[in-house]
C-alpha cells in the first residue's frame, strides 16, 4: 500500500511541479480574460459618449428625465439633448458638439417611425440608449414598479408536472450547469487521460518497466498512476474553477455566474453519480491504450478516439432538448461513453425515468471497473514490449504469458 | 538453503522455445554466471526468476519461496534494458527508485550521495538524466540495484558502456558485494570476465542449459591433455608420452598422448635435468570451452 502512495505522489508531483504545468494550468483563465478584454474593448471601441439630440413633437417628451443608471453599469448611458428643430440640431452636429440627433415622427404612436441623422463617428451604443430613453419617458406617467416590469419582461417559469423541475429566465444556469459540467468533464478528461497515456508511455520509452515491477507489483503501479493523473487533472480543474470564483467575486455583474444562482441539488448529484465512474471508466481506457501503444504519438492518436463519443451528445442537443424522451436521447443518455454528457443535460428536460438514470449509473460502474481491471491486463501484457503492438488476440487470451494474469 | 532453485523451467513465445527445461541452483554468497550467446535465454530467465514472466511449466523457489512483494525489498536487478526517468533530475529519478525499494527518504540520500560520491557523479547529481553520458547513466542505474543493500543482486551484462576503469570499478564493487555475503547472479555472454568473477555457472544456449558447475570443475572437465611449461634449456627429444611441442607466446605447450599423466611428463623433465619456471596443466579458456560446447550443439542439431 505504502508503494501505492509513492507512485501516486511521484506521478502527481511529476506533472504538477513542471513547468508546463503551470503554463498549462494558467493558459485557460488568460485565454478567457484575453477573450473577455477583447469583448469589452470592441464594444469600448463601438461605442461614443458623446451627447445624442432628438427632436419630438409637442406634448411628448416635455419633462423627459435621463434613464437612470445602475451602480454598477460599466458603460454610461448616453445623455439625450432635446432640439426645438432640426436645424439647430443639424448645427451642432457639425459642430460635433452631438454625435447624431433622432427625428420623432409625430404620428409616432400610430407608426412607430423614428430618423436618425448621424455624423460617420458615430457610436454602436446610441440605438438602445434612446430606444430605452423612449420607453421610460413614455411610461413615465406609470407608477415606477410597472414601468420597471415593463422593462424588464415577464420572469417565465416553466415546472415539470410532477414539480421536481424547475427553470425560468433567471435561473437559466439549471440549463448552463450540465452544460458547462459537461465542458469542464470533456477538458478534465482529456488532461487526466492523457497525462495517464503520456505517463503509461513513457515508462515504456524510458525503458524503466523491469525495474519498476520488480521493486513494485503491476496493479499498485497502474492504481497509483490512475489516481496520481486523476488528481493532476482535476488540480488543473479546481484552480480554473478558482479563477471562476474570483472573478465572479470582483466583477459580480460582469460575469453571468456571479448572479443569483439557484442550482439543484439533485442535478449536482445526478452529476457527481455519473462523471465519477465515467471518469475512471475514460482515463481507464486511455491509460490502456498507452499500454497497447509503442510511443507517445502513437498513444495521442488512439487516445484522441475516445473523445469522439463523449462530445456526440453536443451534436444532438436540440434532439435532447425537444425531444428528452425520444430514441435518441434516451439512448444517448444510457450508453456509457455519450452518458456523462447526455444524461444530466436531457435531466433538465424531463423528468427521466428512475430505472433509467439507476442503469446508466450501474453500467458506467461496471465499465469502469471492468476497464480498469482490463487497463491492468494490457499494461502486463504489453509492458515489455518495445515496438510491437499488443493485439486484441493477446488481450483477450486466456493463457497467461506475464506476472499478475492468473 | 541455496538462494534461488530453479527448477526445469520452460517457457515459449508462439513458436520460439525462449527456455527449455533449465534447471541450476544459485548458493548464497557466491557469483554465479549466467552464460550464453545473444538470444540463448539468458534474459527470459532471469525475467521468470523474478516473477516478471510466468513459465509454461517449472518452478522457480527464490529466497525460501515463491516470489511476494515483501522479497522485491530484497533485490537488486540491473536490467539488460537499461531505463531511468530521462526528464527528471538524477538525484531524484535514484532517490524515487530507492523509495520503491523500502528505504525512507533519509537513509536514501545518504546511501545515494556515498554512492554518487564513489561512482564520481556527484557533480551530476542536479543534472537530467538525458543529460548524462551513456557510462554514467550505467553507473546511476548500478546505484539503483545497490543502494537499498540487497541481499540478492541480479546482473544483466554489467559492463556494457564501461571503459576498462569504470569495468575494474564495478569488478571490485562486485567482489566486495560477494565479501559482504551478498548473492550475485551475474548474466553475461563476456566469458573473461566470468573466468575473473565467477565461482560457478550456467551456460545456456537455444533455450538448453548445456553446461552447469563450478568454474574449476568446467574448465578441468574440458582440459585437453596438454601442460604449459616456461623454461631456458633445450628440451630433450623426443620426451616420454608428448607428442608434440608447440610454442604459445614464448611459452611451450607440449601436447600429451593418450593416457599419459602430466606427473609423468614432470617426473621425465626433471630426470633429464630440464630446469622449470613453470609446469602447469593446460586448461582452456571459457572461451574456448564456449565456442566448443555451442557448436557442438549446433553440430548435433
Amino acid at each position: 500500500m505504502r508503494k501505492f502512495w509513492l507512485v501516486f505522489v511521484n506521478e502527481y508531483k511529476r506533472h504538477v511541479l513542471r513547468k508546463r504545468f503551470l503554463f498549462a494550468i494558467l493558459s485557460m483563465p488568460l485565454f478567457v480574460a484575453f477573450l473577455v478584454l477583447v469583448g469589452f474593448m470592441s464594444v469600448w471601441v463601438q461605442s461614443n459618449q458623446t451627447p445624442v439630440g432628438y427632436i419630438a413633437p409637442a406634448g411628448m417628451l416635455d419633462n423627459a428625465h435621463p434613464v437612470p443608471e445602475e451602480e454598477d453599469q460599466v458603460f454610461h448611458t448616453v445623455q439625450f439633448i432635446r432640439y426645438v428643430d432640426e436645424a439647430a440640431a443639424q448645427a451642432d452636429l457639425q459642430t460635433q458638439k452631438i454625435q447624431a440627433y433622432y427625428v420623432i415622427s409625430p404620428d409616432y404612436i400610430d407608426t412607430g417611425d423614428v430618423r436618425l441623422i448621424k455624423s460617420q463617428k458615430s457610436g454602436q451604443n446610441i440605438g438602445e440608449d434612446f430606444i430605452e430613453f423612449l420607453q421610460y419617458n413614455l411610461l413615465s406617467d406609470k407608477p415606477e414598479k410597472v414601468v420597471t416590469r415593463i422593462l424588464d419582461g415577464a420572469n417565465l417559469i416553466v415546472r415539470s408536472t410532477d414539480g421536481t423541475r424547475e427553470m425560468s429566465v433567471d435561473n437559466w444556469m439549471v440549463v448552463m450547469l450540465p452544460l458547462l459540467a459537461g465542458v469542464l468533464f470533456i477538458i478534465a478528461v482529456n488532461i487526466s487521460g492523457g497525462y495517464l497515456l503520456q505517463a503509461v508511455v513513457e515508462e515504456k520509452e524510458n525503458r524503466t518497466m523491469e525495474i519498476i515491477v520488480t521493486s513494485v507489483s503491476p496493479s499498485q503501479l497502474m492504481a497509483g498512476k490512475v489516481i496520481g493523473d486523476l488528481l493532476v487533472g482535476l488540480t488543473e480543474l479546481a484552480v480554473w474553477l478558482l479563477f471562476i470564483v474570483l472573478a465572479a467575486q470582483f466583477a459580480p455583474n460582469w460575469l453571468p455566474i456571479g448572479q443569483s444562482i439557484h442550482i439543484d441539488g439533485s442535478s449536482l448529484l445526478l452529476i457527481v453519480a455519473i462523471y465519477l465512474p465515467a471518469f475512471v471508466f475514460i482515463a481507464a481506457a486511455m491509460g490502456a491504450a498507452g499500454a497497447t501503444a509503442t510511443e507517445a504519438r502513437e498513444a495521442q492518436q488512439v487516445g484522441g478516439l475516445f473523445t469522439l463519443p463523449i462530445v456526440l451528445p453536443f451534436w444532438f442537443i436540440t434532439a435532447i432538448m425537444f425531444d428528452p424522451n425520444g430514441a435518441i436521447a434516451t439512448w444517448l443518455s444510457i450508453i456509457p461513453l455519450t452518458a456523462p454528457i447526455a444524461m444530466p443535460l436531457r435531466a433538465v428536460f424531463t423528468s427521466v425515468p428512475v430505472w433509467q438514470t439507476a442503469l446508466t449509473i450501474v453500467l458506467l460502474n461496471l465499465c469502469a471497473v471492468g476497464m480498469v481491471l482490463l487497463a491492468g491486463r494490457i499494461f502486463r501484457i504489453g509492458m515489455l514490449r518495445y515496438g510491437k503492438r499488443v493485439s486484441f488476440k493477446e488481450i483477450f487470451s486466456k493463457q497467461p504469458t506475464t506476472a499478475g494474469q492468473k | 538453503m541455496a538462494s534461488i532453485i530453479v527448477d526445469h523451467i520452460s517457457k515459449s513465445f508462439g513458436t520460439l522455445k525462449a527456455v527449455n527445461d533449465v534447471s541450476f541452483e544459485v548458493q548464497p554468497g557466491e557469483i554465479f554466471g549466467l552464460l550464453g550467446p545473444n538470444g540463448a535465454g539468458k534474459t527470459t530467465a532471469i525475467r521468470i526468476i523474478l516473477d516478471i514472466f510466468k513459465p509454461d511449466s517449472g518452478t522457480v523457489n527464490i529466497l525460501g519461496g515463491k516470489m511476494d512483494e515483501q522479497k522485491k525489498n530484497r533485490i537488486g536487478y540491473l536490467p539488460e534494458e537499461r531505463g531511468l526517468y530521462q526528464d527528471i533530475p538524477l538525484d531524484r529519478c535514484l532517490s524515487y527508485l530507492a523509495s520503491l525499494k523500502g528505504l525512507d527518504t533519509a537513509t536514501s540520500n545518504k546511501r545515494i550521495d556515498e554512492y554518487l560520491e564513489r561512482f564520481d557523479l556527484a557533480s551530476a547529481k542536479k543534472k537530467k538524466v538525458k543529460e548524462l553520458s551513456k557510462g554514467m547513466q550505467q553507473k546511476a542505474q548500478l546505484i539503483t540495484t545497490l543502494v537499498h543493500q540487497p541481499e540478492l543482486i541480479i546482473i544483466d551484462e554489467p559492463f556494457s558502456a564501461l571503459d576498462p576503469v569504470n569495468t575494474q570499478m564495478v569488478k571490485d564493487l562486485l567482489r566486495e558485494q560477494r565479501e559482504q555475503g551478498k548473492t550475485i547472479i551475474m548474466c553475461t555472454h563476456q566469458m573473461h570476465q566470468v573466468e575473473e568473477l565467477c565461482d560457478r555457472l550456467v551456460l545456456i544456449d537455444q533455450g538448453k542449459a548445456l553446461l552447469y558447475g563450478s568454474l574449476t570443475d568446467v574448465r578441468k572437465k574440458f582440459a585437453k591433455p596438454s601442460v604449459f611449461i616456461t623454461t631456458g634449456d633445450k628440451l630433450p627429444d623426443p620426451i616420454k608420452g608428448v607428442g608434440s611441442v608447440e610454442k604459445v607466446n614464448g611459452d611451450l605447450l607440449l601436447h600429451l598422448i593418450n593416457g599419459t599423466e602430466p606427473n609423468d611428463v614432470l617426473k621425465t623433465l626433471v630426470s633429464k635435468g630440464v630446469g622449470l619456471d613453470r609446469f602447469e596443466i593446460a586448461l582452456p579458456t571459457l572461451d574456448e570451452i564456449f565456442i566448443e560446447v555451442v557448436k557442438k550443439q549446433e553440430g548435433s542439431r
